[in-house]
């Protein structure tokens, strides 16, 4: 008897730890910043001390030329990261498809920059962009080309190209375990009929790799959204606000500007924004499996 | 492509060098940058002739050391506290995940409590929400909220044996920070465990059943050793996030719970940059995830893979 | 007959173990009842304070009492003080604030009074010569409710005490300057004029090293100029008045010297705009007092014995910086009377030289006298000059000072790394800060 109602409970106390910290330490807090968005928060307070200001922070937001200007950073920033990773790392995977000896030693190589906190990121390359102490401007100075003033004119552009280094090899790991796991009857096919190496590139590799391309894509596009720490170290933030991404200027307003309500406003925008992606995502998914549900079918009926 | 070797073209092996050069490159300027002292550092004369020095990691480190040194008037970095204390985090925090994780996935998997989509789709969801949301909540929660009175018995307790100041929060405390790293950390691996469960062949649990063990020794027993890989995936994603992370941990550590990023980002001061130092603890935090990759490469490709390639 | 000498013989020994008892209890005396105290401090990591960190030893061997020390960037250190001073009970006993912190904490109440301690007279120590601290520094950092209530007047009272304060001087490279035969600028011209030609006379170095990073940098290095060239940031009811022709010129003297400056200066913090200097990068050097003792370290620089230092260069007026750290107690914090006897101990005449000795920046018109002072450090009297033209109205000590420094600084940063126009930026920023005074009450009296 005992133990059958221990093992109808089981499932129960299995999932109870998990369910009791998510809400605790993930549910609840987004509750609770999604709450103090409403209200006027100084970090000395207690949330229950604030007053009630309904949506004026939103509004105020949307009046901050600040804000708008972070937030175009922002899309900027999240935009081309990713095309250009896109395009780079589905390049390389196409190139590199091959049998080769030593691959799993060039793919461990790749994974490296993606697993070194973006803190030592930050720094590697804010030390490399140095404007006299670093490799860039001694190189360039030594080939007679002049230096370039890379974190102060170009800080976006710089610290778009050090997020390109960390991120391309996750876009390149995953087109190539999709490129891998391609079906060979196809390739075989193509390759009876004469295709040539482009053409069976953009005819069968890459409409076939295409669901997983878009899934990498949209999961990029979301990290991309969260980078934060490389920037701080590198820029925080500045010149002007030229790369103060909408993460950075969360966190700033609510340690710097001691703003909690509008910061817990700005992060309901930025949750929002990253939402929309998601559940495009999702929908994505969703039509991807019921196409290829309705083509099994099709398939067995034929059988 | 093809089963025999092809032969390459030789410029096929200038841009493989070029590659590896590219994303190996920073990471071996930082190490060799480490050994350097700051004059040769600016100086720049030569690439690779200098005289290697340890002093960077003698300063850095200057905390734990045994002997004192000379080169130091006081030791301003703390480095081998911090150290300590991000070790603490990132092991525990790693270890309760996966142990939640599991007991977690095998639940949802064997009792059918949800749809793999509903999980897929929240761990989606969650893997979208930024540290940055959450800088706020957290802090105000973990500090404001998150507390227990001093004057009740387990507050009097705790500030009775550990010593501090004022209400007992969770902030500042390493359980404040390695709680909010598993709940980030969570979805992710109850997600990937998932996926290998499913895997788990039924008939074996219920062989054990039939030889009397319960639930709990199934799972422990059986479940447990057959999932190994997925385990060290899900462990090593857990251990980097929770071993890099910064904006979180520096608004919830104190100055004893201080973790070694928060360090790095502290002492890139305005200052003085001594950029010696500087990669010095920079690389002694990156050797532990570096050592990981070198020996569980595969582990974290699957890792990342999962998620997309497979749906 | 030997009675008497007996006699005088015992009064001796009854003499001479009074004198020593009253001895050591005059030893033992003030600190004694809090030996063995450990006292949490925050400390920001900078210059002065490292030398700080090399005398607390002696500190904690004088009185038995320990000193555990939390050193952070200054900016990083406001955060965690916001934090700290709002609970109820506080970590830290004794704390540096930013000048600029000071109206936030004492608006807020969350610093002590120092009347109480220097009214107790087991605390207080009556040898400390107060008179002897620098006037403009302990008005500018440590009082409150003054003139516009943050200068010096009849209704403030004290709250910190300067430490580690610093103000504006112009180093130049002495080998330089004599090579090309320039004369040391004493006008705002003759330095930007300077500044420009160096880069033509010295291919590959800069003028002038400043800082120019967006935010409190950009700001603070146009706080330099505006200062010296006429200008305020508001005039005396709180209208903003930056974007006057003072403001503008200001502005246009910093874009200037980053322009002429070392190569890629518009991103410089303090700490590259320095770090240029000491590696040779540039010619001259404007900014705080605070790094005259890293110049002659040659472990860090290597322009030691080559750099001159001379007064900073008048505008309109003489307007120097005043600027830095002081010390004060939190209200919540734990061990307040020891905290007092190590903030006096730090700052009386005494320390004052040791810190001076070990390379921070002295807060005692006595020890930039003081002639072991100036054998180390010969530039030590040009400072004690400089400091009688340090503005105490330098930039204005208010609560949301915080917040209109970061817009200015942002702004600048735009004026100087996308040329965004002069005139039109700071209109922007005198119309956000008119906005920012409104919301905080400050028209509520017109």
């Amino acid at each position: 008897m005992r133990t059958a109602t221990l093992n109808r409970l089981t499932p129960y106390i299995f999932l109870a730890p998990a369910v009791v910290i998510m809400a605790l330490a993930l549910l609840y807090p987004l509750g609770y910043m999604i709450y103090g968005s409403f209200r006027d928060w100084d970090p000395s307070q207690t949330l229950g001390e604030t007053e009630f200001v309904g949506l004026s922070n939103y509004f105020y937001l949307w009046q901050d030329a600040s804000f708008r200007e972070s937030l175009a950073v922002t899309l900027k920033f999240a935009i081309s990261v990713v095309s250009v990773e896109m395009v780079i790392g589905v390049g390389l995977a196409l190139l590199l498809d091959r049998s080769l000896r030593g691959m799993s030693v060039l793919r461990t190589l790749f994974i490296l920059p993606m697993m070194i906190a973006p803190v030592v990121v930050g720094l590697m390359w804010r030390y490399m962009y140095h404007p006299s102490v670093g490799i860039f401007n001694r190189t360039l100075e030594s080939a007679g080309l002049g230096s370039v003033d890379w974190l102060g004119k170009h800080a976006l552009l710089s610290v778009i190209i050090a997020d390109i280094w960390q991120w391309t090899p996750f876009i390149f790991i995953l087109s190539l375990a999709a490129l891998q796991s391609l079906p060979r009857s196809a390739l075989e096919a193509a390759r009876i009929d004469g295709a040539t190496g482009w053409q069976q590139i953009i005819h069968i590799k890459l409409p076939l790799m295409m669901p997983v391309l878009i899934v990498t894509c949209l999961l990029r596009l979301i990290d991309a959204f969260k980078v934060l720490e490389v920037i701080l170290v590198m820029t925080e933030g500045g010149p002007g606000l030229s790369t103060e991404i909408l993460a950075l200027r969360i966190s700033r307003t609510a340690t710097e500007f001691r703003e909690l309500g509008v910061a817990a406003a700005m992060s309901n925008y930025l949750l929002m924004l990253l939402l929309l992606l998601t559940v495009a995502m999702l929908a994505y998914n969703k039509f991807q499996e019921m196409r290829a549900d309705r083509a099994r079918r099709i398939a067995e009926e034929a059988v | 492509m093809s089963a025999q070797t092809e032969k390459q073209h030789p410029a096929f092996y200038a841009l493989l060098v070029l590659l590896i050069m590219m994303s190996v490159g920073p990471i071996a300027l930082m190490f060799i940058n480490s050994f350097k002292l700051d004059v040769d550092i600016i100086s720049g004369t030569s690439g690779l002739l200098f005289l290697p020095t340890i002093q960077n990691y003698e300063t850095a480190l200057c905390d734990v050391l045994p002997y004192e040194l000379d080169h130091l008037d006081f030791c301003a970095l703390k480095f081998g506290g911090a150290f300590i204390n991000s070790l603490i985090i990132a092991l525990v925090s790693t270890v309760l995940t996966l142990v939640i994780g599991c007991m977690a996935a095998y639940a949802l998997v064997r009792f059918r409590f949800m749809g793999r989509d509903t999980v897929s789709g929240s761990t989606l969801m969650v893997r979208m929400v930024p540290p940055a949301v959450l800088l706020v909540p957290v802090f105000g929660l973990w500090n404001n909220e998150f507390c227990i009175d001093k004057a009740s018995w387990l507050g009097s307790l705790i500030r009775d044996n550990f010593g501090g100041r004022g209400d007992v929060c969770l902030a500042g405390t390493h359980s404040g920070i390695i709680l909010i790293y598993i709940a980030m950390n969570l979805p992710f691996v109850i997600w990937i465990l998932q996926s290998f469960i499913v895997q788990v062949p039924r008939q074996l649990e219920e062989a054990a059943r039939m030889d009397g063990a319960g639930p709990f020794q199934v799972f422990f027993k059986v479940v447990l050793p057959l999932i190994k890989p997925g385990l060290a995936a899900a462990a090593i994603f857990t251990f980097r996030i929770a071993w890099n992370e910064y904006l979180l941990a520096s608004a919830l550590s104190d100055r004893d719970t201080k973790t070694v990023p928060i360090l790095i980002v502290n002492n890139m001061s305005e200052f003085n940059v001594e950029w010696g130092v500087i990669m010095a603890t920079g690389m002694l935090l990156a050797i532990p995830p570096i050592i990981f990759t070198l020996f569980a490469s595969r582990q974290i490709i699957t890792g990342m893979t999962a998620g997309a390639v497979k749906g | 007959m030997l009675k008497p000498f007996k006699s005088l013989r015992l009064t001796l020994a009854a003499a001479v173990l009074a004198a020593t008892s009253i001895g050591a209890n005059a030893l033992a005396g003030p600190y004694d009842e809090f030996a063995g105290t450990t006292l949490v401090v925050n400390f920001p990591a900078h210059p002065h304070y490292n030398a700080v960190m090399k005398i607390l030893p002696e500190f904690t061997k004088e009185t038995g009492i320990e000193v555990e020390v939390d050193q952070l960037p200054y900016l990083k250190m406001r955060e965690r003080q916001t934090l700290e001073l709002g609970q109820d009970e506080g970590d830290y006993d004794l704390i540096a604030y930013v000048v600029f912190s000071k109206a936030d904490y004492v608006y807020a109440d969350q610093l002590e009074n120092l009347a109480r301690y220097f009214m107790n007279p087991k605390l207080s120590d009556p040898a400390y010569n107060a008179d002897d601290l620098i006037d403009g520094y302990v008005y500018n950092i440590g009082f409150a409710g003054g003139a516009k209530g943050y200068l010096q007047g009849k209704t403030g009272s004290l709250y910190g005490i300067p430490y580690g304060s610093e103000t504006s001087i112009l180093g130049y490279r002495k080998d330089i300057f004599e090579k090309h035969g320039l004369k040391v600028p004493e006008s705002y011209d003759e330095m930007l004029d300077i500044a420009c030609k160096i880069p033509e006379l010295e291919p590959g170095m800069g003028g002038l090293s400043s800082r120019a990073a967006s935010g409190h940098h950009a700001s603070h290095a146009f706080l330099l100029h505006l200062a010296p060239l006429g200008g305020r940031i508001f005039d005396d009811e709180w209208n903003p008045i930056v974007n006057n022709e003072a403001g503008v010129k200001a502005a246009n003297a910093l874009k200037t010297i980053v322009d002429c400056g070392p190569k890629g200066a518009s991103s410089f913090g303090f700490g590259e705009a320095l770090g240029s200097f000491l590696n040779g990068d540039t010619a001259m050097f404007l900014d705080t007092t605070v790094v005259a003792g890293q110049i002659d370290d040659p472990s860090k620089s290597k322009v030691v014995g080559k750099v001159g230092w001379a007064m900073h260069p008048m505008g309109e007026r003489r307007g120097s910086q005043t600027g830095g750290f002081g010390i004060g107690i939190p209200k919540n914090a734990e061990n307040k009377e020891a905290a007092f006897l190590l903030m006096q101990w730090l700052t009386s005449q005494k320390g004052d030289k040791l810190v001076a000795l070990a390379g921070g920046n002295p807060s005692r018109f006595s020890t930039h006298e003081d002639a072991d002072v100036n054998a180390k450090f010969p530039h030590m009297k040009t400072f004690g000059e400089a400091l009688k033209h340090a503005d105490p109205d330098w930039r204005p000590i208010i609560p949301v000072w915080g917040k209109i420094n970061a817009d200015l600084g942002t702004t600048l940063s735009k004026v100087l790394t996308e040329d965004l126009d002069i005139q039109e930026a700071l209109d922007g920023v005198a119309e956000r800060t008119k906005g920012i005074m409104e919301e905080a009450g400050y028209y509520t009296w017109k």
